[in-house]
């Protein structure tokens, strides 16, 4: 029978799972720690990538002045947060005292052989590398010259460049990060919400409000809202994250990657919603096989090993697993945005691949309904997997 | 009415509900009585579709009960338990709202029944913040919640404080009043004694006794307290009397046939005096007994 005063009970049922979701001190406090960690994080990288660093050198003669004045231009050159201070000061008795007294970092002096860098208790890499190849350089430069040619003749064939088939660089070295932090969002996310799920059911069986509640409604539809109610909060939250995120990185020196995370971002967010959904209903079973919260940790056993797979696929895939996993509902939610990163997947491969985890999504639902409804009202404590397909109505 | 024909339930060879019939008329309150495992509880899981019959059939109004129906049905199961870390009034409205109960009336029903029980202040609280007699409250107004047309408890009284059990009472009896048949099921006699307008005693998965009170009570054998002002011995040889016990001056004895009653005045006014002759009505845990021993 039809009344149109009464709501839809499905709705009902979303709604107050999303109220009890975020007025759940804890669920608040957690979403606001991870959004402050990625901030944090950020900010972090922002920070590191603006700190300037100042060497000062100290020299004797006017011919180490001109040289080290060289060596700072190049090192900023390199590193536009990197700079010499370049000081002169009468003898290397002096030099060395400053250097002891930590006034100067490093005495630049000319020697028979060539340079030499003198520092209190540790050498600087850096520093050390640039002194070198522009001592290289003068001496290139001054050979070339006595010969009669130039330093680029006498470089002739010696340059090295690198290459990247497929797509870029950047974008390689982009994907593997961008993999490693849908992986543990999807892993974190899926598994959060998951369990909120198996336990609300459980709750409820537990309790036995659920003969109250399944005397009131069909089960499809408490089964329903339970399902939406916790997949819009898990939606809301993966956007709220890779948002912040993302704005972030507007901030930082990655900002030109921006635009193609972007991209990237909204299909992850996509395949999340196709990959969470394919196994919310089984988390749903997960609840109505326990019988108590202490069973979930066995029935949510498949569900965990599921995840953890997606988990360590998103960090270790690579090549023609790669390839074929991006296709696998569930797994495809981490891997084919990552490829979508790299450039080694274009976008009618990913709507293959979320198709499919569509259709996966909906053979769960239609599955894990028809068993959820079985085994929902079994009070004889834990029911197996197996077991459970054989019930009956 | 509710009508229950023939309900049977098996669970593979094991029949926990055998055959059972009975109704709850408009108005009635109808005690279920019965001991662990006797299937009581599997009888209203049935009654409330959570759980098929084998065989046999729930009627309500004089067609079969339908999810409809059921839904305006004020159902109490056997083990209870709200949302622990829900609000209180919050909770009483979400049942109603799913009853289909529109959420401002459901707010004005929770919020009245949560004044008589004293607990106004506390509708915002969290169930599990709310002691234990309270929390039983509240368990009882949610069983009324959505304006139910038809009540069906299991064991709505066990586990209550004395204040609680008056409070339950009360309400049922108001229910009952607007013509809502109820049917609970409990192991208190002497509550279903005060309260109920009949019973049904069920017994290893059958209907062992099911009728009113008086009905009941006159099924047993009617035996008769009899007190003399003299040895009683004497009636052990009257013809028509059965003696269940002789002690001095008084007996126990069940009258076999309409003119023993007669002999025994006679003979007992010439030996002496009959101080007193009457029926001894049964309670109803000696005719529960009888029935399911």
């Amino acid at each position: 029978m039809n009344d149109n005063r009464v709501e839809k009970p499905w709705l009902i049922v979303a709604t107050r799972e999303i109220l009890v979701k975020v007025t759940d001190r804890a669920f608040i406090v957690g979403t606001l720690v991870s959004v402050a960690l990625i901030v944090g994080m950020l900010g972090l990288q922002i920070f590191l990538s603006n700190r300037t660093s100042t060497t000062k050198a100290v020299v004797t003669t006017s011919e180490a002045r001109t040289f080290a004045d060289q060596v700072g231009t190049v090192a900023h050159q390199r590193d536009d947060k990197k700079s010499v201070e370049v000081t002169q000061l009468p003898d290397a008795a002096a030099a060395r005292a400053a250097v002891t007294a930590g006034d100067a970092d490093v005495y630049l002096a000319k020697t028979e052989q060539g340079w030499q860098l003198t520092f209190k208790d540790s050498v600087s890499g850096d520093l050390k590398q640039i002194v070198q190849e522009q001592s290289v350089q003068d001496a290139l430069q001054a050979n070339a010259t006595r010969l009669g040619t130039t330093v680029a003749e006498l470089q002739r064939g010696t340059t090295v460049t690198t290459q990247i088939l497929e797509g870029s660089e950047q974008q390689a070295g982009l994907a593997q990060a961008v993999g490693f932090i849908f992986a543990i969002l999807f892993f974190m996310s899926a598994l959060g919400f998951g369990l909120q799920i198996a336990q609300s059911v459980v709750e409820e069986k537990q309790s036995r409000i659920v003969e109250i509640l399944a005397s009131a409604i069909p089960l499809r539809q408490l089964l329903a809202g339970k399902v939406v109610g916790n997949t819009v909060m898990a939606l809301a939250q993966m956007i709220l994250y890779t948002g912040v995120g993302l704005i972030g990185l507007a901030f930082t020196d990655y900002k030109n990657l921006v635009p193609a995370l972007s991209a990237s971002v909204a299909w992850y967010i996509a395949f999340f919603l196709a990959g969470f959904l394919a196994l919310a209903c089984i988390w749903a079973v997960a609840g109505s096989l326990a019988s108590r919260q202490e069973d979930l940790q066995a029935t949510t056993m498949p569900l965990t090993m599921i995840l953890t797979l997606v988990y360590v696929a998103g960090f270790t895939a690579s090549g023609m697993v790669q390839t074929i996993l991006s296709y696998v509902p569930v797994v495809s939610a981490v891997l084919m945005p990552v490829r979508l990163v790299e450039g080694s997947a274009s976008w009618w491969q990913a709507l293959v691949a979320l198709l499919l985890n569509i259709a996966f999504a909906a053979l769960t639902v239609y599955l894990g309904e028809r068993i959820y409804r079985r085994s929902l009202l079994q009070t004889q404590g834990r029911i197996g997997y197996k077991q459970a397909l054989q019930l009956t109505d | 009415m509710l009508e229950l024909d023939g309900l049977t339930r098996r669970f593979g060879d094991f029949v926990a509900v055998d055959d059972v019939s009975f109704t709850v008329p408009e108005g009635h309150m109808i005690g279920f009585v019965g001991g662990n495992g006797a299937g009581k509880t599997t009888t209203m899981r049935m009654a409330m579709g959570l759980l098929a019959p084998t065989a046999g059939e729930v009627r309500w109004a004089g067609r079969e009960m339908t999810r409809t129906d059921r839904r305006r049905t004020g159902y109490m199961p056997e083990e209870r338990g709200l949302y622990p870390k829900q609000g209180v009034l919050d909770q009483l409205v979400y049942l109603a709202r799913l009853k289909g109960q529109p959420e401002n009336e459901a707010r004005l029903q929770a919020t009245g029944l949560l004044e008589r029980f004293a607990l106004a202040d506390r509708g915002k609280d969290k169930l599990e913040k709310l002691s234990l007699g309270n929390q039983q409250r509240v368990q009882i107004a949610a069983a009324v919640m959505g304006q139910p047309q038809l009540l069906i408890l299991d064991e709505p009284f066990s586990g209550l404080d004395p204040v609680a059990v008056e409070a339950m009472a009360d309400l049922l009896r108001e229910h009952t009043a607007q013509g809502i048949p109820v049917l609970f099921s409990s192991h208190q006699l002497d509550l279903i004694d005060r309260l109920c307008d009949g019973l049904v005693i069920l017994n290893r998965g059958r209907v062992v006794a099911n009728g009113s009170r008086d009905e009941l009570r006159s099924t047993g054998r009617a035996l008769q307290q009899v007190r003399l002002d003299h040895d009683a011995g004497w009636l052990r040889g009257t013809p028509g009397v059965y003696v269940a016990d002789v002690d001095g001056t008084s007996a126990v004895i069940e009258l076999l046939d309409d003119g023993a009653r007669r002999l025994i005045v006679e003979e007992a006014m010439r030996r002496g005096n009959l101080l007193e002759l009457k029926e001894i009505r049964p309670s109803l845990s000696e005719i529960y007994r009888e029935v399911t021993a």
